[in-house]
């Protein structure tokens, strides 16, 4: 499962934090799939995504999109993270001329997702939908939302609640730019799937202790005119 | 994963970089030092910490400890999903498989996300209430394979106290059963000492509702603004019998 439907947030900082993820299924369409799935990359990133990568290989922060491209297998799955909502629309539009046959999913505000693939000239509607339901338990553990917010966009679970709160603090001495500080934490996040852009906005927010949302360990909720 | 307290010059540089914050300096000493109890084996200090003295390595780790690592360290591949990573193809690939049909819901429990990890014990808290309501869990999904029993939901006892970066629960149930999947999960949740972030996978009708919101309103649980949705771009599509 790719955890990007729980990345947690606010319509107003969500809006430009969009994943685009391919991959095939095993036993079915695989065979052959990883020229499929390079193509997928190569098309992607003309558009000058803010972070994509390989599960298996890493990301086009830490090595080069060549060599990610090339080591793509037919069981990899490949994601490209965009903060530009037109680049996610001509993106999917070329994904559909380019009728590459490999799953794609768009990860994204709900509303946001809906304008792109409508542009791009998909189905009005989605094959298949994946809801966050949010988190629950012991959330006393939990730190507070701002935290949250950056810490969720790792996948994995990678960036670290206090890594988030040293690079503020390393904001704050003036030792960090919010953009340098960004980059250290997508560091951890190995496959890419982080978003720097967003990160480093957040975390400018939160050097500057201004509020980006009044609620803790809340989830930002569908209203039903918005389902 | 350990720190040799030979080499540490007790900088502290890999301290904020632990997931499960189980680094620690020993003042008197003067290095640092992993709590291996609370370590996932996740790797992520050898990997990003930069340590000046290359002070942290990794630690063999036999069964049953071994369990930690291919919970916790992204880059090592279950051989039953042989993706890396913790989950499966779930909806990813679902307009090729049609492994969620008309009727069918998704439901995924990934229990120590955000940020906390997880014993397997409470891991078992979940599949044990779920298994008394009879679900399938997913056969390709690691946890199952972790099962000794997978109608009841037992997992082997040797590891109910390991500890992972993350464990997810993965079934699917028919839309009329999941009213009362989602409330057991509700009463399971004050009982965890983790947190678990929840989500439920649907198909889209033909004239583009979504069955399962109806359920998820009925119960008062939230949907959030954002979350996954696949194109229908897959050749060759899955048949709709």
């Amino acid at each position: 499962m790719t955890h990007t439907l729980h990345r947690q947030g606010i319509p107003e900082n969500l809006g430009d934090d969009y994943v685009i993820l391919a991959m095939s299924a095993k036993g079915i369409n695989e065979a052959g799939s990883a020229e499929k799935l390079r193509e997928v990359l190569r098309l992607a990133l003309r558009h000058e995504p803010v972070n994509a990568g390989d599960m298996k290989t890493g990301n086009i922060l830490e090595k080069t999109a060549e060599e990610i491209i090339e080591r793509v297998t037919d069981t990899s799955i490949v994601h490209v993270v965009f903060n530009d909502l037109d680049a996610v629309v001509q993106v999917l539009g070329e994904l559909k001329s380019a009728d590459l046959g490999v799953s794609i999913v768009i990860s994204g505000l709900f509303s946001g997702t809906r304008e792109c693939c409508q542009s791009a000239g998909l189905e009005l509607a989605p094959h298949t939908v994946e809801y966050s339901l949010g988190v629950w338990g012991a959330k006393e553990r939990l730190p507070d939302e701002q935290v949250l917010q950056l810490s969720t966009m790792c996948g994995h679970g990678m960036v670290s609640f206090n890594l988030v709160t040293r690079m503020v603090e390393e904001m704050a001495a003036g030792r960090l730019t919010s953009e340098e500080a960004a980059l250290q934490l997508a560091e951890p996040c190995v496959c890419g799937i982080f978003n720097p852009a967003r990160a480093a906005r957040l975390l400018r927010e939160m050097a500057s202790n201004e509020p980006v949302s009044g609620r803790r360990h809340g989830t930002a909720c569908l209203r039903g005119a918005e389902l | 994963m350990r720190i040799d307290a030979d080499t540490c010059v007790g900088c502290e540089s890999c301290i904020p970089y632990c997931p499960m914050a189980a680094i620690s300096l020993v003042e008197d000493a003067g290095h640092a030092v992993i709590d291996s109890d609370e370590c996932v084996e996740c790797g992520v200090c050898l990997r990003s910490a930069d340590c000046p003295t290359e002070a942290i390595a990794e630690t063999a780790n036999p069964w049953p400890r071994s369990v930690r690592g291919v919970f916790s360290n992204p880059l090592l591949e279950h051989k039953e999903t042989r993706i890396p990573g913790r989950g499966t193809e779930e909806m990813k690939t679902n307009d090729v498989t049609g492994r969620f049909g008309r009727g069918d819901v998704g439901v995924a429990v990934e229990l120590g996300r955000p940020g906390t990890g997880t014993r397997l014990l409470d891991v078992q808290k979940v599949t044990s209430a779920m298994g008394e309501l009879g679900v399938v869990f997913e056969p390709s999904n690691p946890v199952t394979s972790l099962l000794t029993d997978r109608k009841r939901g037992d997992i082997n006892p040797d590891i109910l106290n390991e500890k992972v970066l993350s464990a997810i629960v993965e079934f699917a149930v028919k839309l009329d059963q999941l009213p009362a999947v989602l409330s057991r999960l509700m009463a399971v949740a004050p009982g965890l000492e983790t947190v678990f972030s929840l989500d439920v996978i649907s198909r889209v009708e033909a004239d583009g509702s979504i069955p399962v919101e109806g359920v998820v309103r009925e119960l008062d649980l939230p949907i959030s603004v954002n979350g996954k949705s696949n194109c229908a771009l897959g050749k060759p599509l899955a048949s709709e019998d």
